[in-house]
């Protein structure tokens, strides 16, 4: 993997960006604890000096130069470093005690700075804090402390942050360069996957690692698309194989009878029937054409715009009473079982057309005699519609095939018909969201279509 | 009678104009919507038979133009198209008819005089009398030579369709869409069925089939 593509991947700008963020937050940690660290021990250390000097103005005050001396001799005593310098001198600047140099006595606080004593950051001088007393008789007392001490201290406080800090950044972007390899491993491996497909092998599929996180679900997602998308192309190509199929069909019988026609017929009678029977074929072509392109639009679903409430139990009963007549012709008995009132949400133009394409379906496929009940009932799963007849059926294995485009029943293979029908009444259910079914209705055949009734 | 014909596919226009040229007609003919709209905007025309689509200005906004400007001009919409909402768009926009190619001429025909006989007074007649056939549309009765006939609702809307266009060739396809309102196009015979059912209570010589055509109600009784 390059190292462009690494620091290009979103898992490592993210991390880039989190230790980005963390160290200006251990940065202000660090100043934060760095001031109060610092300045809470100067003032301990000024306090102490004050204190301190408060104390030996008492000695001072009580008995003179001599007690006070002996004050700091007695603070001086077994202490081999650390503790306060002291610094006492006359009036005249001669040093009674003590080496800090003299400065004018006004009571306040002064800050010398002297050679290093070794206790300093590297290349600092010592510092001393001290805090100038006047005493009496024009004496004056100085007592100081090392704040460089105080320094120390805090630089020390920064070096351990700045390790701390150091690691940590180590940690952050060798994890998130690890990180990054291994989700950017596995987005490369869908992207191969897609690649492949568009090259044209679209059986392949991306490999899932069985881990349940959301790289895995999202490789299982994908796949499931590509399944959905395969089989929907699969049935596409299904589709217009049939369409080409059951178009030369009907079109080589056109070009026979049109050449048989051109060879044989002599009288302007003949020639017109020819024409005739020709147009007549062509007609069933474009009706087929017809049906395919609305099947199209039906599965399009742009009509589910249009749906409006509508009394089902009438407009089944009005499609009967139209067909009956015919029905009655052909030597079949219509009944019907309506029981009234029964509404749903629906496209009045497309139920009409399905329910006229199920009785010219039973109409179609069965012999003289028989009875043909068109039923619709409330039931408890919603408002059943139901067309059936009592010819001879359709056997069990073939029955869920009935619906596909093209697809005939070897039997009915010789009737009228182009297959599509049924495929209509199959697509304006999918679209008002019915459930179609197709059953023995011993004898005969059952079709049933459940809809969910409307308020 | 003067008919406006907008259609960019030179083929179909020329066989729609030979067409209805010899049927007495005569047709202009345009091949672009906006040359189309300005022909029709003379105000010449007695019928407009237009294409959804077509170049400049598709047919829907011609239409729509055409009916802006107050144009009570008959229009038959002919589209490609065929779809569902297609039909329902071109009668919105101001169309009176809708035919989807392909058609057969005999079809466009019947829809041609069926516009242009379309009585252009919008006062509803109460009873409609053809031949010794009346009808009563308020009593919803309907009498031939005073004898009362008993009809089905389906069968009165049939007949009324009928005899509100005497004389002229009513296809199958007018019938379904004008008496049922189904626009698809059943395999079953329903039509001729319901005609030979009412045929058998007004009488067999009213209602005549054309061959290869449609129906059609005579007013007046030719001696055959």
């Amino acid at each position: 993997m390059r190292l462009g593509q690494l620091l290009k991947s979103a898992s490592f700008r993210l991390t880039a960006a989190y230790v980005g963020l963390f160290s200006v937050s251990v940065g202000i940690l660090a100043g934060l604890i760095y001031f109060l660290a610092t300045s809470g021990m100067q003032s301990e250390v000024r306090t102490r000096i004050a204190a301190d000097s408060t104390a030996l103005r008492e000695e001072y005050a009580r008995g003179g130069p001599p007690q006070l001396l002996q004050a700091i001799a007695e603070r001086q005593r077994g202490r081999l470093v650390g503790g306060l310098d002291y610094s006492l001198y006359n009036a005249s600047g001669k040093h009674l005690f003590g080496n800090l140099p003299v400065v004018p006595c006004k009571s306040g606080w002064v800050t010398f700075t002297g050679p290093p004593d070794g206790d300093e950051p590297e290349g600092e001088l010592e510092k001393l804090g001290v805090l100038v007393t006047p005493l009496a008789h024009g004496n004056c007392l100085l007592v100081g402390d090392d704040i460089g001490k105080v320094r120390k201290f805090g630089s020390l406080i920064l070096r351990s942050f700045g390790w701390v800090f150091l690691l940590t950044a180590t940690m952050a972007v060798a994890g998130g360069i690890f990180l990054s390899t291994r989700v950017l491993r596995r987005i490369e491996a869908i992207n191969r996957t897609a690649e492949a497909i568009i090259e044209g092998d679209i059986s392949r599929r991306i490999p899932r690692r069985g881990v349940p996180d959301d790289l895995d679900q999202l490789a299982a997602t994908l796949n499931r698309m590509l399944d959905r998308m395969t089989s929907l192309m699969e049935s596409l190509r299904h589709v217009s194989n049939d369409v080409a199929h059951d178009l030369r069909t009907p079109l080589g019988r056109l070009r026979r009878s049109l050449e048989e026609a051109g060879r044989t017929v002599s009288s302007p009678e003949e020639s017109r029937a020819a024409i005739d029977s020709a147009v007549m074929e062509v007609d069933g072509i474009l009706d087929t054409f017809g049906a395919i392109l609305r099947i199209a639009q039906i599965e399009s679903g742009s009509r589910r715009s249009n749906f409006c409430r509508l009394v089902l139990s009438e407009l089944v009963a009005d499609v009967c009473e139209t067909f009956a007549p015919s029905m009655e012709e052909a030597g079949k008995v219509l009944l019907t079982r309506i029981q009234p009132d029964l509404a749903i949400r629906g496209d009045r133009e497309l139920l009409v057309q399905s329910l006229a394409n199920l009785l010219e379906n039973a109409m179609a496929h069965t012999s003289a005699g028989t009875v043909v009940t068109v039923s619709l009932k409330r039931r408890p799963e919603g408002i059943e519609l139901s067309v059936a007849d009592n010819g001879h059926g359709v056997p069990e294995a073939q029955r869920e095939h009935i619906f596909k485009r093209f697809y005939r029943v070897e039997r009915s293979r010789t009737a009228a018909g182009n297959g599509l029908g049924l495929s209509i009444v199959a697509a304006v259910a999918e679209l008002h969201g019915a459930r179609l079914s197709a059953s023995d209705n011993d004898p005969g055949l059952k079709i049933g279509l459940v809809f969910s009734e409307a308020a | 009678m003067n008919i406006l014909l907008v259609e960019d596919e030179p083929d179909l226009a020329a066989y729609i104009v030979r067409g209805l040229t010899e049927n007495g007609h005569h047709v202009d003919h345009a091949a672009r919507g906006d040359s189309g709209f300005l022909l029709a905007s003379e105000g010449r025309h007695d019928l407009l038979i237009v294409d959804r689509m077509l170049p400049e200005m598709d047919g829907l906004t011609l239409v729509k133009t055409l009916r802006e400007g107050q144009s009570k001009l008959p229009v038959l919409f002919l589209s490609n198209l065929g779809g569902l909402d297609d039909r329902v768009e071109g009668l919105n926009s101001g169309g009176d008819d809708y035919l989807s190619k392909p058609f057969a001429f005999s079809e466009l025909l019947a829809r041609v005089n069926a516009l242009l006989r379309r009585p252009h007074s919008s006062g509803q007649p109460t009873s409609i009398r053809v031949g010794d056939l009346e009808m009563d549309l308020i009593k919803r009765r309907v009498t031939r030579a005073g004898r009362e006939i008993d009809l089905q609702p389906r069968e009165f809307s049939l007949l009324e369709y009928l005899m509100r266009r005497p004389d002229q060739v009513v296809t199958r396809t007018m019938l379904l869409e004008g008496v049922w309102d189904y626009h698809f196009d059943p395999k079953t015979n329903i039509v001729e069925t319901h005609i030979s059912r009412l045929r058998s209570k007004i009488g067999g010589d009213l209602i005549q089939t054309i061959r290869g055509s449609g129906y059609m109600i005579r007013a007046t009784r030719t001696t055959s």
